[in-house]
């Protein structure tokens, strides 16, 4: 599993003015699921377009298989899967004749070509609907045959710029456990997304970037380990004194709090028992309080902790 | 061949909006062959003519062998029911009478009431047999005014008029001047050429050239250049067949495959056929929606066909208009195909030099268009252009 797939050296792309990708470095190995986390216009797609020689870039180098990338490297290209953030087919074909014509850019053999088709339409569920126009399928189906028209040729590294956008919960899982079969068959994945859940759940290395940086890197845990949270707890409790409050802010691992009037929160960093402590200072003050939890940290503390903002949108 | 094949797939589902064109033309083409064409069946084709010769006299005999050249004379029985039923049935188009005197009458001078005809379709064919008859007992009795005893008057007659119908056999089957539905058929096209072009080809070219596809297509492993050979490859062979299916049309009205400089025609409608699709190439590089491709195709091929003498014959422009429709290709078309079809003199070299004009229309519609996306094509970044 030593193999590097992708070597990206300090790459620099501009639009105009603005810098949309700054000194970014990356490298992928074989096999890996690799998460490319980031908040909308961080720079991951244009990351991606860099990656395949799809836009020129400023400085920088890139390496796929070893090789460098460059728009006529037909031989890497032949290797690659893309499935890009928007849905890419033509509507003037089927389900059928779509996936089949984006083979047979790799593939010439009819025979052959014909084989995978069929994998690739058994792959994603699309049996039912091979006649179809996209037109005609819901959301989360044009998805999956977004998805099949850049697998079907049995790609070694499949790329995928937010497969998962505007997708029904149904559907989403059985793209991420797609993704993750293709993953256990062999191929090497990079996946973008600004959805840390699905990145938590199937990657096994992350980057997150914010405005065209990388951020921070590793593997879900180290990349918890890097910030001082450990633990968030949220009490539903109303008319905390100022003086109840400083109680709970001076006790032992707590490194920040708030309180709306309504909802306190309460920020960890290491040790044990910390709910406990917060309950007790409450019953102590006859509290009464309404629903108790507590949350481990998560990408979005991670990336609330490097960037000082929420990873998510409130639109999302 | 996937990029072609998907082509053709995309151009399969534009077909219902060119059809109706190709439908409508082909109808009125056939209107106006029905109609011009009559003139060609008189010369060409045969009239069943039934002659009761009444006078039976050796001019009488002359006049019947005269008309029965070229027509097929048919037997009839002299009888009233018998000739109307043939009529009726077309088994007969036309019965002659040579009435009793004729010869006698004609001698003296007389050219009124010598036979009567009976027909029941009226028919240019027929319209035509009854000028030539009056024509013979004019030109008799011209000739006989000239000096010459009736029997060389009745000879001299026939020698004159069997010639000039010779005469209007040969011209019009060499360059087919009096073809009337020939010139229109080839002046109309370039109305339905356009419009079949813009609304057929261009929305596919801009099928092919969306860019999320074409991201796609550049991210695999087939080359840039046999993508865009295969595009022109798909667009070649679309112009060949509507080019192709016109020519037979073409061939089919005309009765018979075309003669000498009307292969002109059909190289000046090929050629016009490319200009159309480089109009609709270079409209397909700016992303248009099909609402205003359909609005543009309206404004290019109906204005470009008014202005350029398309529907309205050149005589009827004003020199004002004139002088702005020579910045357009179909200007050059229609005058190239006056020349073709004889309505204006045909000078070989001036058709040659207009062909020359339009195929430079096609040059600079050609560079405009490559210039014009590669300039987007930066703009975008892309090195893939
Ligand atoms: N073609 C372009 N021209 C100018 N700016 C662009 C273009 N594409 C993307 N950008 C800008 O570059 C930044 C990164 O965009 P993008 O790579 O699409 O982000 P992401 O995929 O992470 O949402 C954004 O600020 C975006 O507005
Ligand atoms: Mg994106």
């Amino acid at each position: 599993m030593e193999n590097t797939v992708v070597k990206i050296d300090s790459l620099v792309k501009r639009y105009g003015d603005l810098i949309a990708l700054d000194h970014f470095s990356l490298e992928i190995k074989e096999g890996e699921i690799f998460g490319l986390l980031g908040p909308n216009g961080s720079g991951k797609t244009t990351t991606i377009n860099c990656l395949l020689s799809l836009l020129a870039f400023d400085k920088g180098d890139i390496k796929i298989f070893g090789k460098e990338m460059t728009p006529t490297s037909y031989d890497i290209k032949k290797d690659i899967g893309v499935i890009m953030q928007n849905v890419a087919v033509f509507d003037e074909l089927t389900v059928y004749e779509n996936i089949d014509y984006f083979c047979g850019l790799y593939i010439t053999d009819k025979a052959e070509r014909k084989k995978c088709v069929d994998e690739a339409v058994r792959f994603v569920g699309l049996e039912d609907f091979l006649k179809f126009r996209p037109k005609k399928l819901s959301g989360g189906l044009l998805r999956r045959l977004n998805i099949a028209c850049g697998i079907a040729h049995k790609p070694k590294l499949i790329i995928l710029d937010e497969p998962t956008v505007a997708v029904d919960p149904q559907s989403r899982n059985k793209i991420l456990e797609g993704i993750q079969e293709l993953n256990a068959r062999g191929a090497t994945v990079i996946y973008t997304s600004h959805y840390m859940e699905e990145v938590e759940k199937i990657c096994t290395r992350i980057a997150i970037m914010d405005k065209g940086k990388k951020i921070a890197e590793g593997t879900k845990d180290q990349l918890k380990r890097m910030i001082k949270n450990t633990e968030t707890i949220t009490v539903e409790v109303l008319g905390l004194t100022d003086e109840v409050i400083s109680q709970i802010a001076g006790l032992p691992h707590i490194y920040d709090h708030s309180y709306d009037g309504s909802l306190l929160t309460v920020f960890c960093s290491g040790g044990k028992h910390n709910l406990i402590r917060v309950m007790e200072v409450l019953q102590k003050n006859d509290l009464s309080f309404g629903r108790v939890y507590t949350e481990l940290p998560t990408l979005n503390d991670v990336f609330l902790e490097v960037t000082g903002k929420a990873l998510r949108d409130k639109e999302d | 061949m996937q990029v072609f094949k998907a082509f053709m797939k995309v151009m399969r589902t534009r077909l219902p909006s060119i059809l109706p064109y190709v439908i409508v033309f082909m109808i009125i083409s056939v209107m106006i062959s029905t109609v011009g064409g009559d003139e060609e069946r008189f010369t060409a084709e045969e009239m069943k003519i039934c002659i009761f010769d009444e006078d039976d006299t050796p001019q009488s005999h002359a006049l019947a062998e005269f008309i029965a050249k070229g027509n097929e004379l048919v037997e009839l029985e002299n009888d009233d029911d018998v000739i109307l039923d043939s009529l009726y049935y077309a088994s007969v188009d036309m019965v002659l009478t040579i009435k009793d005197g004729y010869a006698e009458r004609l001698a003296a001078g007389e050219t009124e009431d010598l036979f009567t005809t009976k027909h029941i379709h009226d028919s240019y064919a027929i319209a035509l047999m009854d000028q030539l008859l009056s024509e013979y007992v004019v030109t008799v009795d011209g000739y006989m005014a000239g000096g010459q005893d009736f029997d060389q008057a009745v000879e001299s007659a026939i020698g004159t008029l069997s010639k000039e119908t010779e005469v209007t056999l040969v011209t019009e089957d060499s360059t087919m001047s009096k073809s009337e539905y020939f010139e229109g058929f080839f002046r109309y096209l370039p109305y339905i050429l356009i419009s079949i072009m813009l609304n057929g080809l261009c929305p596919v070219l801009i099928v092919m050239n969306r860019k999320d596809l074409r991201y796609r297509t550049n991210c695999s492993s087939i080359k840039v250049s046999s993508v865009s050979v295969q595009t022109f490859l798909a667009s070649a062979v679309f112009v060949g067949a509507i080019w192709l299916i016109f020519v037979v049309a073409g061939v089919i009205l005309n009765g018979g495959l075309f003669v000498g400089t009307a292969w002109l025609a059909v190289l000046n409608c090929l050629i016009f056929a490319m200009i159309s699709a480089l109009i609709a190439m270079l409209l397909s590089s700016f992303n248009v929606s099909d609402n205003v491709v359909g609005v543009i195709t309206q404004v290019i091929s109906l204005g470009m066909s008014f202005l350029c003498g398309v529907f309205v014959p050149m005589e009827m422009l004003s020199s004002g208009v004139l002088s702005a429709a020579r910045f357009l290709p179909a200007y050059w078309y229609v005058r190239a195909n006056s020349m073709i079809s004889g309505t204006e003199h045909f000078d070989g070299s001036k058709v040659l030099l207009y062909m020359g004009i339009e195929l430079g229309f096609a040059a600079a519609l050609a560079v405009i268009t490559l210039l014009i996306r590669r300039m987007k094509y930066n703009r975008a970044d892309s090195v893939n252009a």
